[in-house]
């Protein structure tokens, strides 16, 4: 039996940071993951984090594996993959499926990094071909290369669904619906809006009656809800579907833990059967830890954090850092956490209702209900000015954590103000000079460059673009509302792709001059 | 944690339902009415459920349906789904053909 000084199991986000920070201080640390591939659900996420510079903002989630993946080598962490821990022991001794064979392991300490697994929920025809879960989804399309299916209704407006309705339109599905049974959109408002602005109609309070199909899918019908989720008789809606795609949540994986004695609890809010964990990350059994979405259900920003929280607690649980020093990695580390923990969509806001920004704004309620703020809610924000010449409009209504925009302006046009979930403001004195690196800073989307006058009856709108075929300067088309409805023509006068850009391309697009603060999306005619 | 359940409540008849020949655990073909039916013969813990009927015993191991099933036996004893206590977790964890769980290397 080998002996480690550290077992950890998932090289998912949480699971690889917490090998890095053992590591690193000189333990002897292996990682065990069931997958072919290291990394977890990172190398599935191509968008933009959010967050600040130390949570690897801006970043795209794929680039943040393959940067983990490199860390962990430099540091001789020992990642063995396609092995499967098929049971944990209360000693902290694992047996591993690896191959045809069982092997087992000792540990001086186990960290638990399994993550979660998809919620499911039913409907007649549930189980036909077709219905799938919505990572499933990403990983077909940003694993394999391969289209779930051409017309995809998606029902949940969490992060994951409005997401991956986005993922979805990118690989070239047509995304008939975004359904949700609760009466208001659950994700980020930015996300919803880019999704919102390519045509994808919302439908709230409503849910699936039915899916149809004898041997596959081939169409589902919709109805709505009322307060107590029960359906509405007459709201039936129909759409020809060859996918549905689910996004109802995730469960953590916790059962090894459960296995191996410790302490559990059912809690709603970490999203299902959790561990309960101290400060450290450590369960009831001394020397077994838990990290990520196994210990309650967040996103990988803030499961990398505890990871390393459980890598350095891990050190100091063996001696080899001291008391005063685990203590002050683990400040550091907590105020870390603290601050991706802000604002509206923070673990003890969930399913508050907000109805006023920090700032004492009205919540946009036509962005939490259809996906978009609606033309005479949008001015209220201090993201949105009216300027002489070409100026940023940012287009973020709701308090989220995150500030790459203001370090985006070389000249200092964009301030978030002292908290980081403070709403972006234009600097009344500062002079935007038309470079595009706000727009494709923002993991949001939500900046566009506006010049609501060239003088000659038109206007000049520069938004992100993350689709392909680009179009090109002089194609002619359409300027699209925030509800990707048809507005107004539109031609492109400029096309940006730089490498500091990171694939969001910028998109140039001259509309008649009253659709200045209207037209967000170019569509090609 | 363990929520002891009173056995000698009235849950009341087994009702039919028009979606109970949906089916609930995948892996095991277990449908929302065998569910329903298993409470009402007295089935009133995940694990008894699980021995009973095998949900959650095929290919997937209950990573799809336990969520579903709890949700479905809760409500026929009309108490909250987090007073059931989940079953129990052992090794395997994943589904294992009994060569490989005899061929133990060191």
């Amino acid at each position: 039996m080998d002996r480690y000084e550290v077992i950890v199991v998932g090289a998912g986000p949480s699971g690889l940071s917490a090998a890095i920070e053992a590591a690193k201080r000189g333990l002897k640390v292996i990682v065990f993951d069931e997958n072919d591939k290291p990394g977890g659900q990172l190398f599935k996420q191509i968008h933009k984090f959010f967050g600040s510079k130390e949570h690897h903002a801006k970043i795209r989630g794929f680039r943040i594996g393959e940067e983990l993946l490199k860390e962990a080598d430099e540091v001789g962490v020992k990642v063995e993959l396609g092995a499967t821990v098929i049971g944990l022991y209360s000693d902290k001794e694992v047996s591993v499926r690896i191959g045809d064979t069982i092997k087992h392991y000792k540990g001086d300490t186990v960290i638990v990094a399994t993550g979660a697994a998809e919620n499911m929920v039913t409907f007649p025809g549930w189980t036909l071909p077709g219905v799938i879960g919505a990572g499933a989804a990403q990983t077909m399309m940003n694993i394999h290369g391969i289209q779930p299916g051409k017309k995809v209704l998606m029902l949940g407006s969490g992060n994951v669904g409005l997401v991956v309705s986005f993922q979805l339109l990118q690989a070239g599905c047509e995304v008939v619906a975004l359904v949700d049974a609760a009466p208001k959109i659950g994700g980020y408002g930015v996300h919803a809006a880019k999704v919102a602005r390519c045509g994808v109609p919302f439908f709230l309070s409503h849910t699936i009656k039915e899916a149809h199909g004898t041997d596959y899918l081939t169409g589902v019908t919709i109805n709505e809800v009322d307060d107590k989720f029960r359906p509405i008789e007459g709201t039936e809606k129909f759409f020809e579907v060859d996918t549905i795609c689910m996004a109802v949540g995730l469960s953590p994986m916790s059962q090894l833990l459960k296995m191996a004695g410790c302490k559990m609890e059912d809690n709603p809010k970490r999203g299902g059967q959790v561990p309960i964990v101290d400060e450290y990350g450590e369960t009831s059994v001394s020397g077994v830890f838990a990290a990520g979405d196994v210990s309650g259900i967040e996103e990988a920003s803030s499961a990398m954090i505890e990871g390393k929280m459980a890598g350095v607690c891990v050190c100091g649980y063996l001696g080899y850092i001291s008391e005063e020093e685990m203590q002050s990695e683990i400040q550091k580390l907590e105020t870390d956490l603290d601050s991706l923990r802000q604002g509206m969509f923070a673990p003890k806001n969930r399913g508050k209702l907000i109805e006023k920004t920090e700032e004492g704004i009205d919540i946009s309620i036509n962005l939490l209900k259809k996906g978009f703020v609606a033309d005479d809610e949008i001015e209220r924000f201090p993201g949105v000015v009216h300027k002489v010449g070409i100026h940023p409009v940012m287009e973020c209504t709701q308090n989220i954590p995150c500030n790459p925009c203001q370090d985006a302006c070389s000249k200092g046009c964009i301030s978030i103000g002292n908290n980081i979930t403070c709403l972006p403001f234009i600097k009344e004195e500062s002079k935007c000079v038309n470079c595009g690196m706000c727009v494709a800073s923002c993991s949001g989307q939500a900046i566009f460059l506006v010049d609501e006058d060239c003088g000659d009856g038109t206007a000049t709108i520069t938004l992100p673009y993350e689709f392909l075929p680009l179009p090109e300067v002089g194609d002619k088309g359409f300027g699209l509302s925030r509800n990707g409805e048809k507005l107004c023509e539109a031609e492109v006068v400029s096309v940006k792709s730089m490498k500091a850009f990171d694939h969001t391309n910028l998109v140039t697009m001259k509309v008649p001059k009253e659709y200045a603060m209207k037209a967000r999306f170019f569509k090609c005619s | 944690m363990s929520v002891v359940i009173d056995r000698s409540i009235d849950i009341g008849e087994f009702v039919p339902q028009p979606d109970d020949d949906m089916i609930i655990c995948r892996c095991e073909e277990i449908t929302k009415g065998e569910i329903r039916k298993a409470v009402h013969d007295g089935m009133w813990t995940m694990t008894e459920i699980r021995r009973y009927l095998r949900t959650g015993m095929g290919l997937c191991q209950g990573q799809t349906c336990s969520r579903l099933v709890k949700g479905i036996v809760a409500r026929e004893l009309a108490i909250n789904p987090n007073e059931l206590e989940p079953a129990t977790a052992r090794s395997p964890m994943r589904p294992t053909e009994m060569k490989v769980l005899g061929k133990e290397v060191s």
